[in-house]
């Protein structure tokens, strides 16, 4: 009251006057710069609209089923949005969203995002979540070990909401053409590779082009399944390992045999699917859903049993999608509502049979929509309990991971080791240098 | 009219002086302080638009690259430590040089397979109009598109061409996953993405060319070479010059044709500087760095484009 009657006694000159007034009327213009900022506020307790965006993780038909749910929720004080966000330059996409105050409040996302957000501290905990989970039975839910790469010292960066899990298939007819045994270890891939050679088939089907990561991911994969990984149990790299070694100079005994494709250096996944279609692919490793996305359902494609390396180990790479909170939210408390909602929605999905990655969920891998395929059951009984994240040795995710995944390093060493242009020390060599210059940064 | 107060009338012309007009230094003696304010006034929206449009993003980029931060966090000045190890690194030097390799073969290709379509469509051949539509069906085409077809067309050892040469008895090339050949077919994939583009522009220029010009040569006695070289090419060479400078920009630049047929592959063999910029920054997450790439990716541009056209205006004075 008193700075109001001040500024009526005061002198004030015309121009003075008429820059006050352009100044006011600046200020709802640079509100309205501002976008979203203003609604989305910083985590009070007001509610609003929770802003949920997401990627399109299948066939249209997914996103349509998705922002269905999402948009179905109704907390206490706040409703939510739908959003597909495309997966080119999604990272972009969401740091300019997030710098400008104008991004999500919750989102699915790229594997290891909610760890490149957490670093620059723009993500909120979901340990709420998880208590609001375990009181209303969820959390027993979830299948083993799924939850814990996402645990931190400060708390869970996410929360897991499907698996994209990376299984041995085959196909049927090759093998029996072939007149060979399916692979269980090591030296039996070798030989189903050179028998399936001779029916003009090859037995460690994989790709490298441009977008196509299956390459890089059957190459931690190796080393996984042989007792190695990038990285030790506390987080150095640790690529010149023995057992790395092992596996990539085993990798390599493939190409030199002709077991893996001269062109697969270039093949996009889709040339890659094409592969298994036209029966040129005999083994190798790939997604859930194959069949479905080759387009062959005829029950020729099946799903093989894991193998196991020289030493006894068994095991094989999983991604374990997720959903983050952001700070940036018109309500934290919404924001946990909302999650903890959409996570005991997600069975909506697999029914309709929309997803090509496994559900986090042991009652969701129960419903029949899901275990009618054998393939499925296979791979929840006998390849998720034995899958580790790219962070191996280690367990715990991190925001390194990200500039591991699809990056320049890890591609150039696929590269490098399918077209056998170097040896396996030298490769992983270079991989380490590579590597260690990115993850200074 | 003399020769003299032609080549002065020209010249005044050139420099856009009206007949009787008293030349630029006059008429601004002629501009009163208020008038100078008020073109000021006016031009500045248009002004601070531009810096607002161009100049901004280049102070960004300018941070980004003096900084070593991510997307979303400027991070620490460290000078130019950024453009040193971008420097200094061997990928950098190796994708300038099949930039420097694309570029010329983008460029010189695409040319001669345009003036050599354009020359041909200048003559009466039946359905001319036709087939200049369909001819510009590479450029007008998505890239999207035409680089998928090219790719099933020489992806796998299956493909059509490759299937066609192992029935020609010539083996089977692995167009994309061999480095040599995976960069020759991305080099013919941007000439055969591109002629249309020269096509048009020659075609524009060859029709501006007045044909009594090739009558009164021939009737001089010059030969088919002789007209194209000592006259065509002369006449088109403004426009030629101006394509040349488009196209060393749209190759330099050329982000989705080498991305989307081999990713930069196979073992960096097609990587030129705007893919590994763009790997840099959104693979590896290592913004100043790749921000380092484009800028001096831009100065270069900046120094070519500069050269060819002081040629623009060195052959509009011949």
């Amino acid at each position: 009251m008193s700075t109001k009657s001040s500024i009526a006694s005061s002198p004030l000159s015309r121009r003075g006057f008429l820059g006050l007034t352009a100044a006011a009327a600046s200020v709802p213009l640079l509100a309205a710069c501002g976008g979203g900022s203003a609604s989305q506020g910083s985590g009070g307790g007001a509610g609003g609209t929770i802003k949920f965006w997401d990627m399109p993780w299948a066939t249209p038909a997914y996103n349509d089923a998705a922002k269905k749910l999402a948009e179905g929720f109704s907390g206490a004080n706040s409703k939510a949005s739908y959003q597909i966000i495309q997966w080119n330059n999604f990272y972009q996409t969401f740091s300019s969203a997030i710098a400008s105050k104008t991004g999500p409040a919750v989102s699915t996302g790229g594997g290891f995002q909610a760890f490149q957000f957490e670093q620059q501290g723009q993500i909120a905990y979901a340990d709420k979540v998880i208590d609001k989970l375990q009181s209303n039975g969820q959390f027993d839910d979830f299948l083993p070990g799924v939850l814990d790469p996402f645990k931190t010292d400060k708390g869970y960066v996410a929360v897991p909401w499907q698996l994209d899990m990376r299984v041995f298939w085959y196909r049927k007819s090759l093998f029996e053409k072939a007149n060979v045994a399916l692979p269980t270890d090591w030296p039996s891939l070798l030989e189903a590779g050179k028998a399936l050679k001779k029916v003009g088939a090859f037995g460690f089907t994989t790709g490298a082009g441009s977008g196509n990561n299956y390459a890089n991911h059957s190459m931690i994969m190796m080393m996984v399944n042989n007792g190695g990984g990038v990285f030790t149990k506390d987080g150095q790299l640790d690529l010149m390992n023995d057992r790395n070694v092992e596996a990539m100079e085993f990798v390599l005994e493939l190409v030199s045999n002709g077991i893996v494709d001269p062109a697969a250096v270039s093949y996009t996944t889709d040339n890659m699917s094409a592969q298994w279609k036209d029966g040129k692919a005999g083994y190798g490793l790939f997604q859930v859903n194959v069949p479905q996305r080759v387009g062959d359902t005829s029950g020729d494609l099946l799903v093989a049993d894991p193998i196991t390396g020289p030493h006894g180990d068994k095991a094989t790479i999983v991604f374990p999608n997720n959903i983050m909170m952001y700070n940036n939210t018109p309500s934290q408390e919404s924001s946990e509502e909302f999650l903890v909602y959409y996570l005991g929605q997600l069975k909506e999905l697999w029914r309709q049979k929309l997803m090509s990655a496994l559900p986090v969920f042991k009652s969701i891998t129960e419903i029949p929509e899901f275990a009618s395929d054998p393939n499925n059951v296979k791979i929840v009984k006998d390849w998720q309990p034995i899958a580790k994240t790219f962070a191996s040795q280690g367990n715990t995710l991190n925001a390194n991971l990200a500039a591991l995944d699809g990056g320049q390093a890890l591609n150039q060493f696929s590269q490098t080791i399918i077209t056998g242009k170097s040896d396996a020390k030298t490769a992983l060599q270079t991989f380490q240098s590579a590597l260690e210059s990115v993850l200074k940064k | 009219m003399t020769t003299t107060t032609a080549q002065s009338g020209l010249s005044r012309a050139r420099q856009g002086i009206a007949p009787g007009g008293g030349g630029s230094g006059n008429r601004k003696s002629k501009l009163s302080a208020q008038t100078t304010r008020t073109f000021f006034w006016l031009l500045l929206p248009s002004v601070v638009l531009l810096v607002l449009i161009h100049g901004y993003p280049l102070i960004y980029a300018a941070v980004q690259a003096t900084h070593d931060g991510n997307l979303l966090q400027t991070g620490n000045f460290i000078g130019g430590e950024n453009f040193a190890s971008v420097l200094t690194a061997p990928a950098f030097w190796k994708a300038a040089q099949f930039t420097l390799m694309f570029t010329i073969v983008g460029v010189f290709g695409s040319w001669l397979v345009g003036l050599g379509l354009a020359l041909l469509l200048r003559t009466r051949i039946p359905a001319g109009g036709t087939f200049k539509v369909l001819l510009l069906l590479p450029w007008v085409v998505p890239i999207v598109v035409s680089s998928t077809a090219w790719n099933w067309l020489v992806a796998t050892p299956d493909s059509l061409i490759p299937s066609l040469f192992r029935n020609l008895g010539l083996g089977t090339p692995l167009f994309l996953a061999d480095p040599n050949l995976a960069a020759v077919t991305v080099m013919v994939f941007k000439v055969w993405v591109s002629f249309p583009f020269m096509m048009m522009m020659i075609s524009a220029a060859l029709a501006s060319v007045d044909t009594t010009v090739y009558e009164a040569a021939s009737m001089d006695g010059a030969t088919r070479w002789q007209q194209f070289s000592q006259i065509t090419l002369p006449l088109i060479a403004r426009s030629t010059y101006i394509s040349w400078i488009l196209m060393t920009i749209f190759c330099v630049n050329d982000f989705p044709t080498i991305y989307l047929l081999t990713g930069g592959g196979p073992v960096s063999a097609t990587t030129s500087l705007v893919v590994l910029a763009y790997r840099t920054v959104f693979q590896d997450f290592a913004t100043g760095p790749g921000v380092a790439i484009a800028f001096l990716m831009t100065m270069t541009l900046v120094v070519i484009s500069v050269i060819l056209y002081r040629q623009i205006r060195k052959s509009s004075v011949e």
